[in-house]
């Protein structure tokens, strides 16, 4: 769709596009600005550009958390495990239920099929946790996520365009099918793996509503959780009166919450640049097949 | 292939067949074990609507011992003083979520892939999808420091603007509650939300354009013509599913956002379930609210998708 010239619609079309990306990345920059500067210099308002009183106190205080540190363990932790074991565990269902001679696969598929339009909503699903003794527990991050039943029909989906001649080949040698999925399967689906894998790692990381009815002890608390206690509760750092005076005069609530949402953050900005070459080309593949 | 050799032995007995295939029977049981546990369960659970369990913390003594006590408990829930408000709250915000947010990233799409400019929409694109990435807690604790009175920059900005007349807090705001909810997930989703079209423009043969181009159809009526009919596939599937999600607010969104003083505006189902069910220990209570979530949504379902089939000859699914 080569245009020879810049029409209006085009001009509009770059302009529109260009605004949105300020609008959309504006935010991100206010803050971390505002994490940068003097506590007390900014509750006067109006910087919207750069710092006005450069300093690094907020981070200062904020690093000196406890519970931003446990946040940061539990959220890597929950993160690993949990994006690890449900990747593997959903592939493992969706490869027997790819398998067209599995016995019963009819009704194993409706029986899956219908847990995604029913539910029983939140108080039933909380005390059947509570039943199963997971409150309060670091696996009530993992094991409650351990499968999804719309990846497991991603990756079935997947599996079923792998030629069945794999299957047979595998299968004359002797190979059994834990190991033809293992060895063979895994392998030849890693892009969607990949693909879903990202979903779930993202959901992980960024998830705090499970924390906040399913935990109540302080060490299981995850790094969203802490933030979302700051932000909302306005729980500002518990030993603040640990902080030396000369610090405590170039600090404010805002300023150490910008400086905690930044801390959080860095990670993401970390590893964002890898993702995205990563989404752009085997991504929509993956999630085309889907 | 596999059913041939299948065929070519003498019918071995069903138990004989299962057991020779015990490694994919294992397989998919645990699947079927999970979903009997984490989803069936709670579906059964439900009869605690129906009983006087509250305050009770085991789930089977509940459902066994519980005395019945019928309707009491959604009766109570529509007598609730909030009642209007967040059944408003609920069906409004949802509903127009799903009439802007919808259709929102189908647009970006076709304005990204109108583009002509490789570095410029690869930059686009990475900008946009970025805020997919961080939660909304921090999404949201963003957004709460730029609505700030005193040092934010969207009120001095809309003072400057002449749209208010004196700083507010608009977080304070209920009439301001619904915009700010579709303000912030339009700027936290649209990018994300575009990827899925964005793959299925890509995909359209080129060689349709060129001979719309040389039969003379102009930037409008390509899209017209051939984007929006070649993805159409695309966005029937992705509008089936928000519909058949159509009641789930985005709790977290609602939760970063809500304060006591909005309430009347941005309390919605989930956030009263929440409070009233996990925190004061009203299990049955709350149960049936959930419960008339679910009998709502599946109202406005059948109901839309009879409307649907009235006035354009089609249903919903």
């Amino acid at each position: 769709m080569a245009t020879k010239r810049f029409d209006l619609f085009t001009i509009c079309n770059y302009a529109f596009l260009a605004i949105f990306c300020l609008v959309t990345i504006y935010p991100v920059y206010f803050v971390l600005i505002g994490s940068f500067n003097d506590g007390n210099d900014y509750m006067r308002g109006g910087i919207f550009l750069f710092p006005r009183e450069f300093s690094l106190a907020n981070y200062q205080v904020v690093l000196q958390d406890d519970r931003l540190y446990t946040g940061f363990k539990i959220s890597i932790l929950r993160t690993v495990i949990g994006t690890v074991t449900s990747v593997f565990f959903t592939a493992m269902v969706a490869y027997a239920m790819s398998r067209k001679n599995l016995i019963a696969r009819g009704p194993y598929y409706w029986i899956h099929l219908i847990t995604l339009f029913f539910g029983g909503g939140l108080i039933p699903y909380f005390l059947v946790l509570k039943n199963l003794h997971l409150i309060n527990s670091f696996w009530v991050y993992v094991i409650p996520t351990l499968f999804s039943v719309f990846n497991m029909i991603i990756f079935s989906s997947f599996f079923r365009e792998i030629p069945e001649e794999i299957h047979e080949s595998a299968t004359v040698d002797g190979a059994g099918d834990f190991r033809i999925f293992l060895a063979l399967f895994i392998p030849l689906s890693a892009p969607v793996l990949a693909t879903v894998a990202l979903w779930n790692a993202v959901g992980h990381w960024n998830s705090f509503f499970d924390a906040m009815i399913f935990t109540t002890k302080g060490d299981l608390m995850p790094l969203q959780l802490f933030l979302m206690k700051m932000i909302r509760e306005a729980d500002v750092i518990s030993n603040s009166q640990y902080v030396p005076p000369q610090v405590q005069k170039k600090i404010s609530v805002q300023t150490i919450r910008m400086a905690a949402i930044m801390i959080s953050t860095v990670p993401i900005l970390l590893v964002y640049p890898f993702l995205q070459r990563f989404f752009v080309t085997g991504f929509m593949v993956g999630s085309l097949k889907g | 292939m596999h059913s041939s050799t299948a065929l070519a032995k003498p019918r071995q007995s069903l138990i004989v067949r299962f057991l020779k295939q015990w490694q994919i029977q294992v397989m998919a049981l645990c699947g079927i074990v999970f979903v009997l546990a984490f989803n069936y369960a709670p579906m059964f659970g439900i009869v605690i609507a129906f009983k006087k369990a509250d305050y009770s913390v085991n789930l089977m003594r509940s459902l066994t011992e519980a005395p019945w006590i019928g309707w009491d408990y959604f009766k109570e829930f529509i007598h609730d003083y909030q009642f209007r408000d967040i059944l408003l709250n609920t069906i409004g915000l949802n509903l127009l979520q799903l009439l802007i947010n919808f259709p929102a990233p189908i647009i970006f799409a076709i304005l990204i892939s109108e583009i002509a400019h490789k570095r410029f929409k690869k930059i686009v694109q990475s900008i946009t999808y970025f805020p997919h990435f961080i939660s909304w807690i921090v999404f949201g604790g963003i957004i709460i420091n730029m609505l700030s009175v005193e040092t934010g920059v969207i009120v001095s900005a809309l003072l400057k603007l002449g749209i208010i007349s004196e700083p507010v807090s608009l977080l304070g705001e209920p009439n301001a509650f619904w915009p700010l909810i579709i303000i912030t997930s339009i700027i936290k989703g649209l990018g994300w939300g575009s990827i899925i079209y964005l793959a299925a423009i890509t995909s359209i043969d080129p060689t349709l354009y060129e001979a719309a181009t040389i039969d003379g159809a102009g930037r409008f009526r390509r899209i017209w013509h051939i984007t929006l009919p070649s993805i159409s596939g695309t966005i029937i599937v992705f509008f089936l599913l928000s519909v058949s999600n159509l009641l789930n607010s985005s709790f977290d969104q609602l939760w970063v956002f809500q304060t006591p003083l909005n309430l009347e505006r941005s309390e919605v189902i989930d956030t009263f379930v929440y409070k009233i069910g996990i925190t004061q220990m009203r299990y049955s209570y709350t149960t049936a609210v959930g419960l008339f979530k679910s009998a709502v949504a599946l109202i406005l379902l059948v109901g839309g998708h009879l409307i649907s089939k009235k006035i354009a000859g089609r249903g919903i699914f």
